[in-house]
């Protein structure tokens, strides 16, 4: 595929989604979508790259134009809602490639059931204090999210309105999660490798896992055929 | 036989703000107990009635130990231990 011609879907624009819009933009991916609901908060400034003070109280998507317009030949297409268990798979469905940057677990899950569904490359991405992980997961899957974190947890792992979010973290890995989209775009194949990164020591480190053998999604017998939105429900995460 | 366990960010709280801690221990499950000791609450953080907690990776060099034998996994000298949360953030 040449890069021209590349569709890539970025959910969610925050501190992941901002970076890696930029990066997509230079390196010459012909298509990208951009996909929030949120409007710019103060808070956000300091690792939403996009944003400044002006934007706060307007759509992030609205700004996020605006910044991206002076970055690169790109045909940008905005879709101004989240994700959700009603539209997507038919959202995705539209893109080669999808870098899913959300700051809730709900969301993360729901991207990856909805690009297996649809056989969509996903990268997964995510930034909470100090430490960052990027996943690129293939369209067949194998492994996957799931295969990796099951499903959506009870409440008791962090996220970033809990625990806040390190400015240069995300920006490593959102640069991390755009290098493995603009792989993917090139017909490359890094899927099933993770990428860890540590703000306090700047361990990077990057890893291959496995397809768990009893996956619910990309499993030998699996169990999730279609989008049920009562199995997508965490708190969100402000910001 | 101690192990060096990797500590992320979000339990470091319970090692005194530590990276690396080590433990002993001849297993994974071993090492997970040993750390408990050292650690008062870190096991809960990582281990449920069921074993690994779901949204919890723990790593054997780099291997999943959900992969390997769970908790049973076996070390050798010079393994390191890496623990890996599932976050959401951004």
């Amino acid at each position: 595929m040449m890069r021209a011609e590349a569709r890539v879907l970025l959910i969610g624009m925050g501190g992941i989604g901002c970076p890696a819009a930029l990066v997509l933009a230079h390196a010459g991916i012909g298509h990208v979508g951009l996909c929030d609901d949120d409007e710019v908060e103060r808070t956000n400034l300091h690792r939403q790259i996009l944003f400044s003070d002006a934007d706060v109280g307007t759509p992030k998507i609205d700004a996020a134009l605006r910044a991206l317009g002076r970055s690169g030949d790109v045909a940008y297409r905005a879709h101004r809602s989240r994700i959700l268990p009603d539209n997507a798979v038919a959202t995705v469905s539209q893109y080669d490639v999808v870098l899913e940057g959300s700051d809730n677990f709900a969301t993360k899950f729901l991207a990856a059931d909805a690009c297996a569904i649809a056989r969509v490359p996903v990268v997964h991405a995510s930034a909470v204090r100090w430490i960052g992980t990027a996943l690129a997961v293939g369209a067949a899957g194998g492994p996957c999210y799931r295969c990796l974190f099951e499903d959506v947890p009870a409440g008791d792992a962090p996220n970033c309105s809990e625990a806040g979010v390190m400015g240069p973290v995300v920006g490593v890995i959102a640069a991390a999660a755009a290098d493995f989209a603009l792989a993917i775009a090139d017909g490359e194949a890094p899927f099933g490798e993770l990428v860890t990164f540590d703000g306090r020591s700047g361990n990077l480190r990057r890893r291959s896992v496995a397809r768990r053998a009893d996956c619910p999604l990309c499993g030998y017998a699996p169990r999730i055929r279609g989008i049920e939105s009562s199995a997508y429900v965490s708190p969100a995460c402000a910001g | 036989m101690e192990t060096i366990v990797r500590i992320p960010t979000p339990l470091r709280t319970l090692t005194g703000g530590a990276d690396e801690v080590p433990a002993a221990g001849g297993t994974v499950g071993e090492v997970i107990e040993d750390l408990e000791k050292r650690h008062p609450g870190i096991r809960d953080r990582l281990l449920d009635d069921k074993g690994v907690r779901r949204f919890v990776n723990i790593y054997v060099g780099e291997d999943d130990v959900r992969f390997l034998d769970g908790l049973k996994t076996a070390l050798k000298a010079g393994d390191q231990i890496s623990i890996v949360p599932a976050i959401a953030g951004g």
